[in-house]
């Protein structure tokens, strides 16, 4: 394990973890405190550093930020799909359209592009996904920490 | 948006009241153990078909009949075309495809429950919850919730509910079924995180009172049940056969939807292996890389779901981007692990699925070589079950060999 450092901030279940959006800078979102309850652990890896919220559900949402600051990557996992509309912000519509026209398939969703990945699948009680901005990453930092 | 733990401790006492009131649901009642079924036999069979599906656009949809009953009478009807899913539980109808006036189950201030389920994918249903009972092959489920998924709904669909992207499937079309069977090795759609306010409500029970739809705690027993759990005998699991295929495709495929495990000579474990799940419902898969990935089998997902394009070496097709195309069929082999350290190898092929839509005319719909990407879990969707008997254990259930569920068996 690369952690440098791990801070556990146990928050109580009313407490209001901040929960970035990607692409945005990660002070800068406030907006969502309502939506994940639960553990937050912020955690400095080696090029980046790690916010991991666990819901009471079991829900884990990772936010992976940039020493600039900004949410590169996401990724979600347990028996809740997470509102993507909260998490992904203004790559929201994309995705949404994306999702929409993949005719003859079932099953998990994969948007690919240049610009952003988002990774949707699972089952009913286990969604999992990872949504990350390719320009975004940090030097040296390689697309699989997001996971 | 702070509606969900408010509503939630409000709703606890209402639902708690109407449980009684309603008297509705007996599901679950029946014993909990299985398998030396005192009961005389009854057909367990139910037949199932995969074709394109009665919007003609899903190629390896699985689809059987149901028969659903206002409780307690003989006013039935068959709906066909409705999609069997080991990913998913409980019954849901399209309302464009049922006729029949089914109860609905309320709080005792007659507010109807609604529930919004998300698929993987981000789409979604969105629609009350009745009561209805259920005839498959000789099997009865009485007084189980369905949900009647609205093709014009009566509320505003919650946000919480369309945030994930997809489509409200609320159509023929968008559905590419008439409904959803969700068979799958649990026993309720939620479980016990929809039960309690204490931990975060997941968004799918809701009340609608003056038209604002909050969410919900709602008992086990008047969740959307599997079935199968809920009958009287044939109730630990289902069996899924289907004849093998040719590499090209076929324009459809018929097999059987047995239910019960090691209950009657149709449906023994034989030479099948047991895959015990953790508490998700998921098993391992280690593929020829070496990594192991998190792994289920979803007779919902159309394809084998699996790694991605780079890691893999084969594209994606031009035409159907959600599917690989490789320029030969690629085989593979990936190794499978259970809960219960059970491990077996599978081997598969991948095919070129731009070329394997256009074959035949356009006219195949039963796949075994049809895959796409899926970075984060492997997704052993409908081309698993060609060829290969697959036994669904359901949770708390008792099986052969007093092997309990969730377990995965083939």
């Amino acid at each position: 394990m690369k952690t440098a450092l791990t801070i556990v901030l146990s928050l109580l279940l009313s407490a209001a973890p901040a929960w970035a959006v990607l692409g945005e800078y990660e002070s800068s979102v406030t907006s969502d405190q309502q939506y994940l309850h639960g553990e937050l652990r912020a955690m400095v890896r080696e090029g980046y550093s790690l916010h991991q919220i666990t819901a009471a559900n079991r829900t884990v949402v990772k936010e992976y930020i940039s020493p600039a600051g900004l949410v590169f990557g996401i990724s979600w996992q347990g028996p809740t799909l997470p509102n993507l509309q909260q998490l992904l912000g203004s790559h929201f519509a994309q995705f949404q359209q994306a999702s929409q026209s993949q005719p003859r398939r079932r099953g998990p969703l994969v948007l690919r592009t240049d610009k952003l990945v988002v990774e949707s699948g699972g089952h009913m009680r286990f969604f999992h996904g990872r949504a990350y901005v390719p320009s975004l990453f940090p030097p040296n930092v390689p697309v699989e920490v997001v996971q | 948006m702070n509606v969900g733990k408010i509503s939630a401790a409000k709703f606890v006492l209402a639902l708690g009241l109407s449980a009684g009131v309603l008297g509705l649901v007996s599901c679950g009642g029946g014993s909990s153990s299985s398998g030396n079924t005192t009961k005389p036999p009854v057909n367990n069979t139910l037949a199932v078909q995969v074709d394109l599906g009665p919007a003609n656009t899903l190629p390896n949809g699985l689809f059987t009949d149901v028969t659903v009953c206002v409780p307690g009478t003989t006013n039935c009807q068959t709906v066909s075309n409705i999609l069997v899913d080991t990913g998913s539980e409980g019954l849901r109808i399209l309302s464009s495809q049922i006729s029949l006036s089914l109860p609905q189950i309320t709080d005792n201030s007659s507010n109807a429950l609604q529930e919004c389920v998300s698929f993987a994918d981000g789409s979604y249903v969105w629609g009350p919850v009745v009561a209805a009972d259920l005839k498959l092959a000789g099997e009865k489920a009485a007084s189980n919730p369905i949900q009647i998924i609205s093709v014009t709904p009566s509320f505003s669909v919650p946000a919480d509910c369309a945030s994930g992207g997809g489509a409200n499937q609320n159509s023929v079309a968008a559905l590419g079924a008439n409904g959803i069977l969700g068979i799958g090795v649990f026993q309720q759609d939620c479980g016990s995180a929809c039960t309690s306010s204490s931990s975060q409500l997941p968004p799918m029970y809701y009340l609608c009172p003056n038209s604002f739809c909050t969410l919900a705690t709602v008992p086990l027993t008047m969740q959307l049940q599997n079935p199968v759990w809920t009958f009287a005998q044939d109730n630990n699991g289902v069996l899924i056969t289907l004849p093998s295929v040719p590499a090209d495709g076929a324009p459809s495929a018929s097999g059987s939807l047995i239910f019960g495990i090691g209950t009657q000579t149709d449906n023994a474990l034989g030479s099948a292996r047991v895959y015990t799940t953790d508490s998700y419902g998921n098993f391992q898969t280690t593929f020829s890389n070496n990594l192991a990935y998190t792994s289920y089998v979803d007779s919902g997902s159309n394809g084998i779901f699996f790694l991605d394009p780079t890691t893999l070496g084969i594209p994606n097709c031009t035409d159907n981007s959600s599917f690989y195309c490789p320029a030969s069929t690629a085989t593979y082999t990936a190794t499978n692990k259970g809960a219960n350290g059970t491990t077996g190898a599978v081997s598969f092929s991948i095919a070129n699925a731009d070329a394997l839509f256009n074959a035949n005319s356009g006219t195949n719909a039963a796949f075994n070589d049809l895959g796409g990407e899926n970075p984060g879990a492997f997704d052993w969707g409908m081309p698993f079950f060609f060829g290969r008997p697959v036994f669904v254990g359901i949770e708390n259930m008792t099986g052969p060999n007093s092997v309990v569920g969730p377990y995965w068996a083939y």
